[in-house]
């Protein structure tokens, strides 16, 4: 019997592969969904992928499935795992080869009505003074040493040298830097990938978009974040570029001898693991962090480069001030309340973001009583969104939500049968501006490639995982 | 001639299939399956050469450390190739007791310093991964598949 046939509903939010559905589940499947949702979810690979999770040693709670699941390699994209911190694994596939691939928020002091009509200016001078796409290298010129620095200092070094502005840093999950990040850990191959590259967008799904706050959901929440109707913000996606896809790939081969020397046997090879507490378990975590810490410098730089641009066309008087910026590809120790006791996990979280609830000793201090900020991109189409996290998702998802609308096409079903220029006017006619260095860029991301991100939105937000705080709309799109 | 490889759907992600008739040629194949969807098609002179040494425990972790090392080297921009020449592949007696990173590819590449303005990505791939990966002999054939983190 196929694993969608074996789906049992809970509730209009919640479905249930039972651990006995697959050979070698150690425990339960729990999708999040509406029945719309999770019948498109059936007709991919995501639920047999979240099943061969479900069958890593030592995890703890249901393997967990948001609504934006889709097909990846090895762990589903929108999958959470947490696995006992003393006797579980960590599967470098269930960071993913994009560590720390994230989101960040800028809102600025302008309205959409001031930017709407020099759009196409803004968009030009972003597009010369952000890095994007293909190219290799950036405008930040470090050398090795500098490059360890960033690799222990995240967004820190960043604005310590220059490219940023004091409170940058702070606004971010962990503050921008990981602690117990290990330089010795990450390979001179990563290095070598990674210097150039800070700094830089990079290209497949990673963007930069300018948006005006469409409608503001919970007022409380919304002014803490800073945020107000028709108020130009900018959002960014980006992540580790060659430094963190180096490190997954040295680690995934090490892993490879490691499953045997401990005995481990997986349905799927991308699934990679070792103990947690073993040495290479332990060396990959110190790389990982130092991975997650650069991605962090990344953002940062970008974020410098965006100011600049828009001073230069807005003038000195532009502000732009760091919401927040979440993770949504890392594997993080935290500790849960599990079956009546506190417990010590590391919660993988690959293609899922943090959702910490109000009075969380880990948000931000401003933010304590709205929760922690949570970006959710759509489509470049449609819209994006900012929650804030609930009680829910800490009882039930090991403080976790989406982090996307999730894929329904592929990137050659996507360019089928459409045409750039008529992509490019539709996208217009919408009120909405792009420009990429290539056509497959644009066209690979059409709207129509993804599922609907207010229903996503909604699963959530019904769920109790975290609340709708303000709904965003795309005027200027920057595809990497 | 038949085609040697062809690309493959994924929702998220991209593969291809890669055939030959000698495992060598196989995995010439493949690097130039790879490099046809990561590298735009341009003019890539046979300056230099390089040999390079890749190990691997079995075929697949072989095939991915080989993929993973001509993407190095491309993203690097050290070297971009013009073409894939696997002059050996060492595998253990099949009555051996298999060991770790115990089989061997010998190969020369021939092409010059990559130069980032003529030798642009088409679109970058990140990584090799080993989902679903399958490296098999049938028939006298050699067959090849691999997805590609974009």
């Amino acid at each position: 019997m196929s694993l969608a046939a074996q789906l049992e509903k809970l509730d209009d939010y919640r479905w249930r592969i039972p651990r006995h559905s697959q050979r070698g589940m150690r425990t339960d499947v729990v999708v999040y969904a509406t029945k719309a949702i999770i019948d498109k979810i059936a007709q991919d690979k995501s639920l047999e992928q979240a099943a061969n999770v479900a069958s890593l040693p030592g995890i703890v709670g249901p393997s967990l499935a948001m609504p934006d699941i889709h097909q990846g390699y090895g762990f589903p994209i929108g999958g959470v795992c947490a696995t006992d911190y003393s006797s579980g694994v960590v599967s470098p596939g269930g960071v993913g080869f994009d560590i720390n691939c994230g989101v960040r928020l800028v809102r600025t002091n302008l309205r959409e009505a001031d930017v709407r009509p020099r759009m196409r200016e803004l968009l030009n001078q972003i597009f010369r003074d952000v890095p994007c796409g293909t190219g290799g290298s950036g405008f930040v010129k470090i050398n090795f040493k500098d490059l360890d620095e960033i690799l222990v200092q995240g967004s820190r070094w960043m604005v310590n040298h220059g490219y940023g502005e004091p409170g940058d840093a702070e606004f971010a999950e962990a503050e921008g830097a990981l602690p117990d990040a290990e330089i010795d850990k990450v390979s001179d191959r990563a290095k070598e990938r990674g210097r150039p590259q800070i700094g830089t967008l990079g290209s497949g799904n990673h963007f930069l978009e300018v948006q005006y706050v469409e409608r503001i959901h919970d007022e409380a929440a919304g002014r803490a974040f800073g945020l107000s109707e028709n108020q130009i913000v900018v959002l960014i996606h980006s992540g580790s570029r060659g430094l963190g896809h180096q490190v997954c790939t040295d680690y995934l081969r090490e892993m490879g001898a490691g499953m045997k020397k401990y005995g481990i046997e997986l349905p799927d090879r991308q699934l990679a693991c070792v103990p947690i507490q073993s040495p290479e378990g332990q060396s990959y975590l110190g790389a990982m962090r130092a991975a997650a810490n650069y991605a962090w410098a990344n953002r940062q730089g970008i974020t410098h480069f965006l100011r600049g641009a828009f001073k230069r066309v807005f003038g000195d008087a532009t502000k732009l001030d760091l919401v927040y910026d979440v993770c949504h590809n890392i594997a993080k120790k935290e500790r849960y309340f599990v079956d009546g006791k506190q417990r010590d996990v590391l919660v993988h979280r690959k293609g899922a973001t943090r959702a910490f609830p109000p009075q969380h000793p880990e948000v931000t201090a401003a933010y304590r009583d709205a929760g922690q900020p949570v970006f959710i991109p759509g489509s470049m189409g449609t819209a994006s969104w900012v929650l804030a996290g609930q009680p829910g998702s800490m009882e039930e998802t090991f403080g976790t939500v989406c982090h996307g609308a999730g894929r329904l096409l592929s990137r050659t079903a996507a360019r089928k049968n459409r045409d750039l220029s008529r992509v490019v006017k539709d996208l217009e006619e919408a009120g909405i501006l792009v420009r990429s260095e290539t056509k497959k860029g644009i066209l690979e991301e059409v709207p129509e490639a993804y599922k609907d991100v207010d229903e996503v939105i909604e699963v959530v937000h019904n769920a109790g995982l975290a609340k709708k705080v303000a709904r965003l709309r795309p005027m200027g799109v920057i595809k990497g | 001639m038949s085609p040697s490889f062809a690309i493959l759907e994924h929702t998220a992600d991209i593969g291809f299939k890669a055939w030959a008739v000698t495992a060598e040629q196989l995995f010439e194949n493949s690097a130039e399956a790879m490099m046809a969807i990561a590298a735009e098609e341009c003019r890539i002179e046979t300056r230099e050469e390089r040999s390079v040494e890749i190990s691997g425990d079995d075929y697949e972790s072989l095939l991915v450390n080989w993929l993973s090392e001509v993407l190095y080297l491309f993203d690097s921009e050290e070297f971009a190739v013009q073409q894939f020449h696997v002059e050996s592949i060492e595998a253990p007696q099949a009555d051996a007791a298999m060991l770790d990173d115990s089989m061997r590819l010998r190969a020369r590449l021939v092409g010059e310093r990559r130069d980032p303005q003529r030798h642009p990505w088409s679109l970058i791939v990140k990584a090799v991964t080993y989902h679903e990966i399958e490296v098999a002999e049938r028939g006298g054939r050699w067959e090849a598949r691999v997805f590609l983190d974009i």
